[in-house]
């Protein structure tokens, strides 16, 4: 608000003050009352208009200046109620009303749809504990019963769609679940190689390991789930060749641990590497083999980036694909936990 | 036989369980759940409890806490809880292992192998096989004044297959022990270890040590 404005919005007031002035003056030269009253009746009231839009200006200036600057300053706008003070106008008075309404009932609305996502948050989660107990049973049952090795295939599959709806309603929620600590990265490759055993037996895929005695600080299931991720990608789009290998390399570099994950499948077309990790991507490939939810490389990318790992990929088409985690090396926490 | 109590709700994944405890030469016990089933495990004399988290009327983590209060007995807690925070609370109650759901079976029956191993205080040394010392730790087999290095891998197979000498060992499961240890062999290396342990053990004078049951596995003899 500034003075041109607030004469701009007031130009009604003063036609009609002017206009009253001019039939006032209009009576004096008509009962012809002396120069000197008239003189002294114009500045009179011209000099009360004066005071009393002055007093209106400045009330006015103050209370809206205020608002509109800190309005400015603010990252969330929604909070402007909080940093108001009340004004002694009436239309300030009413705005101000206005806006604890608003924000209130905006509050409460909002409120009600957090608690919902909350609740189907929980309820997605608590599911699918529930789904685990009956897979348990048939891959016992696959197992005690020599039932065909499809069928154990397929009940793994639907265990990895699960793990992936679990970790995106995690991903997607601000609450921490997940417990910072130093892993040994052998372990989880041990782990991970151990779950893609059979299908990395069946395709011939051979994987060299190279991650010696590294450790990062991370959470352990999290991580766990990232590169199996990248790991089903990679047997996913193997190209059929005689050598099909996947090689995982971890090493130092900079105070950074590198995590590199490179595969010598189909590789990704250049049109489509810089949106692998958006979400519901599918791209070339995906069409290709037409079973791709295009989420798992997203929720990698959301999950490294709630845990402050950065994730990268590189690619060339018909020749190889490279996923590398980098994670901080974070010497300090490493002194403090050997102390 | 070790006697192993399965702790779990559900009545399917109770019975294969146990069936699959039962093809692994352990005796399983199953008992119902019950509002006072603490008393009930405390009075059964078993080596291992596999117990599940979500038991109906008593947490498993709790109950947990309170058979540690009384027992030493080693205990494997399976859950379909996928997290963290479950875990080490169940390892800082004094679980020995923590498995999630669904588990492969060679894995879990690996897990209970080495914790039964490990709370008997029984990781031998050297074992002795016909008229042959096998000391593990330096991985060599010995016969009065012979001795022949087994690789990592030879001395693995072997000692998979002497935890159940004379019966089958898959093929799978010498898979599963190898790939546990880091050694990520594929098939075609394994038929070539088997043989050449084969031959390593016929130069030390055991004939026909390891035999092969086509489409089953292996039996060391």
């Amino acid at each position: 608000m500034n003075l041109k404005n607030y004469l701009k919005d007031k130009y009604i007031y003063f036609l009609i003050i002017s206009f009253t002035y001019f039939i006032i003056l209009s009576f004096m030269w008509g009962f012809k009352v002396s120069k000197i009253v008239i003189l002294t009746l114009t500045f009179l009231y011209f000099m009360l208009f004066f005071i009393l839009f002055l007093i209106d200006y400045l009330r006015k200036y103050f209370f809206y200046q205020n608002l509109q600057i800190n309005l400015q300053k603010l990252n969330e706008k929604y909070l402007i109620c909080e940093l108001v003070s009340k004004p002694d106008f009436i239309e300030g008075t009413i705005l101000v009303d206005t806006l604890y309404e608003i924000n209130k009932s905006m509050s409460e609305n909002l409120a009600s749809y957090k608690k919902q996502n909350i609740e189907f948050r929980e309820y997605v989660e608590l599911w699918i504990h529930e789904v685990k107990i009956p897979l348990s049973a048939l891959i016992l049952y696959v197992h005690n019963h020599s039932v065909s090795p499809k069928i154990l295939k397929e009940i793994e599959n639907i265990d990895e769609y699960l793990e992936q709806i679990l970790y995106y309603v995690r991903s997607e929620n601000s609450e921490k679940d997940y417990i910072i600590k130093d892993v040994k990265l052998k372990q989880v490759m041990r782990e991970i190689m151990l779950k893609n055993k059979n299908v990395l037996l069946s395709k011939n895929i051979s994987v060299q390991i190279d991650v010696d005695d590294i450790c990062v600080l991370t959470d352990y299931k999290w991580l766990l789930f990232m590169i199996n991720q990248i790991f089903s990608n990679s047997i996913k789009y193997m190209k059929d060749i005689p050598n099909k290998k996947i090689d995982v390399k971890a090493y130092l570099d900079n105070n950074k641990i590198i995590l590199a994950i490179k595969d010598n499948g189909i590789g990704i077309p250049k049109s489509d590497i810089t949106k692998v990790f958006q979400k519901t991507f599918t791209g070339k490939n995906g069409r290709k083999l037409g079973s791709s939810t295009g989420m798992g490389l997203y929720i990698v990318k959301s999950l490294c980036k709630k845990l402050g790992h950065k994730v990268e990929i590189e690619s060339k088409e018909d020749e190889y694909t490279k996923v590398i985690l980098t994670f901080d090396n974070n010497l300090y926490y490493k002194d403090v936990t050997k102390m | 036989m070790k006697k192993i109590l399965i702790i779990e709700d559900d009545e399917i994944v109770r019975n294969e369980l146990k069936e699959l405890l039962c093809n692994a030469l352990y005796e399983a016990i199953c008992i119902d759940i019950k509002e006072n089933i603490l008393e009930e495990i405390l009075k059964i004399p078993a080596d291992l409890i596999l117990l599940d988290i979500g038991i109906p009327y008593i947490n498993g983590e709790i109950l947990l806490k309170s058979i540690r209060k009384s027992s030493n007995i080693p205990i494997i807690m399976l859950t379909s809880r996928v997290g963290e925070i479950d875990e080490v609370l169940s390892m800082s109650y004094g679980a020995d292992d923590y498995i999630t759901k669904p588990y492969n079976p060679t894995i879990l029956l690996l897990r209970i192998n080495a914790v039964l191993k490990r709370a008997e205080n029984k990781i031998k040394e050297t074992i002795f096989y016909h008229d042959l010392t096998v000391d593990i730790k330096k991985g060599v087999v010995k016969k009065s004044d012979e001795e022949i290095i087994l690789t990592k891998n030879e001395m693995l197979i072997f000692l998979c297959l002497y935890e159940k000498i004379g019966s089958i060992v898959a093929r799978d499961e010498l898979m599963t022990s190898l790939w546990s240890n880091d050694e990520y062999i594929n098939d075609n290396a394994l038929t070539v270890n088997i043989s050449r342990l084969r031959s390593k053990l016929r130069e030390l004078g055991v004939e026909d040590a390891i035999l092969t049951r086509k489409g089953q596995g292996y039996i060391l003899l």
